[in-house]
């Protein structure tokens, strides 16, 4: 039991980052990422690839490449039906997401492949009688600071100010001269990054397979419902809410709490759509 | 979602919309035949198979037309339809009576159950929303179908499903359970057909192009959204009743929300708004993958790009060029 709760809890420290982006993805531009979750995915697959030549600072350059992807996905594909029906977008990015699944299984094919941690994260520690690996702590505790960032950057720059201009009033801001177009874009990119980064550093915990990407997307769209869509906070609540779901109880529990989880869900689009804390935009 | 098909902005001439619409009649007639024919042309075991799947898709991304097309709602979790009425039919199968009939009769009613409970909820929605909470319902349902063990058989599914009967007579696999699929096919076509062309129908399309200005005029948007959802779980259900017999199974991944992704996208690359479109869109689909997944590896890649493409430049699909190139044959006023 304690050891779910605390796998639980490293877990939704990487949902955490993941559905963070798709929150402000969604704010921003009212753009439903699916492919979300392929990014992550190939944030992981990158790592590996990197790894042999570059060591751990891979887990910097595989981000670095796929933001540069991500802005080109953005360019090409978003950015032209930006003046469509809000649901093209939906449509689009889950035939990407199809596309880079099977890009992956293509060049790099179906297998899982478990990465051992860096050596000096190796071992474990000793928490309550209960051996736990050093290295899932480190994860974990990287992916929340770098979550922490995250707010620091949305709440207290002046591309933060814009942003959250943005997502309150977006012909407002425009309006004010902010050129939205382009933030969206860097937008995305950034949280294609931190996708990607989430990718690479739970590649030793989650191992790296082609539909990693198709699991953790769903969960984040949970994650960000829960929170409320475009409201930052709640989102990363909204990630712990459904990590601790999904682990508490583990196995046979775990998939009745899941399917608890989903009507939760649907009973607060419908009664509650503004999120649990009432923040959040209405889809 | 996709600008009208049906506005005809010129002054259509009687005679001429009248000798399109007999070559409309004969193209289908036609159509029906060479489907029914197919067994009686030496085709192969195989292919005939593979065409009972590929026709079964076809009625289910019709009855997801009826949604996507005819009243504008995405839904994200049309999987639910058929996969629930696999298990519903199965189970039934297996402990009660294969009689077909019997069998389509209760998956089609206990479809309309869960669509009618689902749409209490959902038609307070539109757009995104919509889709979202479709996914999740169909998601809840796919949970339950892997934890409930005793009666869903978990992530095995259902296995050993009986062949079904027909007044009596067991149904052989291969040419004549094709045809059983050949003829519901043609029939839920016909029906769907009258229903899209009936006033209800054109409600549905008042709905589609601005639900706000629907309502202004009085029309019920809820209770036609209601309508229509129970409507289209009933076909999908037929088609989760045949599918059941032809795998002799059920298997929760027809539950799972890339299969709801699957459909969708095939219903739109075949074109929405038409009902036949989404028909050529699954029996390409069906042939396309099963040929091709063997010697190239990156079908799935390919459905993506074709799928994304599709949604960029052609949101009509396959089914609204076509419907072009046969209004240019037959003009609907000299030129």
């Amino acid at each position: 039991m304690f050891v779910n709760s605390l796998n639980g809890i490293i877990y939704g420290s990487f949902l955490a980052l993941t559905s963070l982006g798709l929150s402000l993805v969604f704010g921003l531009g009212r753009v439903v990422n699916f492919a979300h979750g392929v990014l992550y995915a190939l944030g992981g697959y990158f790592f590996i690839i990197f790894l042999p030549s570059l060591g751990w600072s891979a887990m910097v350059f595989a981000p670095l490449v796929v933001v540069p992807l991500a802005i080109a996905m953005e360019w090409l594909t978003i950015a032209p039906i930006r003046n469509r029906d809000e649901i093209y977008t939906l449509l689009v990015t889950f035939g990407l997401s199809f596309m880079i699944t099977g890009a992956i299984e293509y060049l790099w094919g179906t297998e899982t492949t478990l990465i051992k941690p860096p050596v000096i994260f190796q071992g474990t520690v000793d928490i309550l009688g209960n051996q736990f690996p050093i290295y899932r702590l480190f994860a974990s505790a990287l992916s929340l600071v770098v979550t922490g960032l995250v707010f620091v950057f949305i709440q207290f720059t002046p591309v933060g100010l814009k942003i959250r201009a943005i997502t309150d009033d977006n012909e407002m801001a425009e309006a004010l001269g902010i050129n939205t177009r382009w933030l969206l874009t860097s937008i995305f990119g950034g949280a294609a990054g931190f996708a990607a980064f989430a990718g690479a550093l739970g590649a030793p915990i989650f191992s790296v397979e082609p539909e990693m990407g198709m699991g953790i997307i769903i969960d984040s769209f949970l994650a960000v419902i829960l929170g409320g869509l475009g409201h930052l906070p709640g989102t990363a609540v909204g990630a712990f809410i459904v990590a601790l779901a999904k682990s508490i109880g583990g196995g046979y529990i775990a998939e009745w709490a899941i399917a608890v989880l989903f009507l939760v869900v649907a009973a607060i689009m419908v009664l509650r759509p503004r999120g649990v804390f009432g923040r959040g935009r209405i889809a | 979602m996709a600008a009208s098909p049906d506005v005809e902005n010129l002054t259509p001439d009687a005679s001429r919309t009248r000798s399109r619409e007999v070559a409309t009649q004969v193209l289908l007639a036609c159509s029906a035949l060479l489907v029914l024919a197919v067994p009686f042309l030496g085709a192969s075991p195989f292919f005939i198979t593979l065409l009972t799947e590929a026709l079964i898709f076809g009625i289910w991304a019709m009855s997801l037309d009826l949604l996507v097309g005819y009243t504008g709602l995405v839904s994200f979790g049309h999987a639910a339809s058929f996969g629930f009425a696999t298990y519903a039919a199965g189970i039934f199968a297996m402990n009660v009576s294969a009689d077909f009939f019997l069998s389509t009769a209760v998956a089609i009613i206990a479809a309309a159950a869960v669509a009618f409970l689902t749409g209490l909820v959902v038609t307070r929605l539109s757009g995104i929303a919509f889709a979202i909470l479709t996914l999740c319902i169909c998601q809840v349902l796919f949970q339950i179908s892997v934890v409930w063990r005793s009666f869903t058989g978990g992530l095995d599914g259902l296995i050993g499903v009986p062949l079904p009967t027909l007044f009596g007579r067991e149904v052989e696999p291969g040419e004549e359970l094709y045809l059983l699929t050949a003829v519901s096919l043609i029939v839920c076509y016909l029906l769907l057909r009258r229903l899209v062309e009936s006033p209800f129908g054109k409600t549905l399309l008042a709905i589609r192009a601005n639900e706000d200005r629907a309502a202004a005029i009085g029309i019920d948007v809820r209770r036609h959204k209601l309508v229509i959802l129970i409507i289209s779980w009933m076909t999908g259900g037929v088609a989760g009743t045949l599918f059941v017999f032809l795998k002799a199974g059920a298997n929760p991944m027809s539950l799972y929300w890339i299969e709801s992704g699957n459909i969708l996208a095939i219903t739109i690359l075949g074109g929405i708004g038409t009902l036949f479109g989404p028909v050529i869109g699954a029996i390409g689909f069906i042939f396309i993958r099963d040929q091709v997944t063997t010697m190239y590896r990156a079908w799935q890649f390919s459905f993506g790009l074709a799928f994304v493409l599709a949604v960029l430049f052609m949101p009509s699909g396959i089914g609204g060029i076509a419907e072009r190139i046969w209004r240019r044959l037959w003009p609907a006023r000299s030129s």
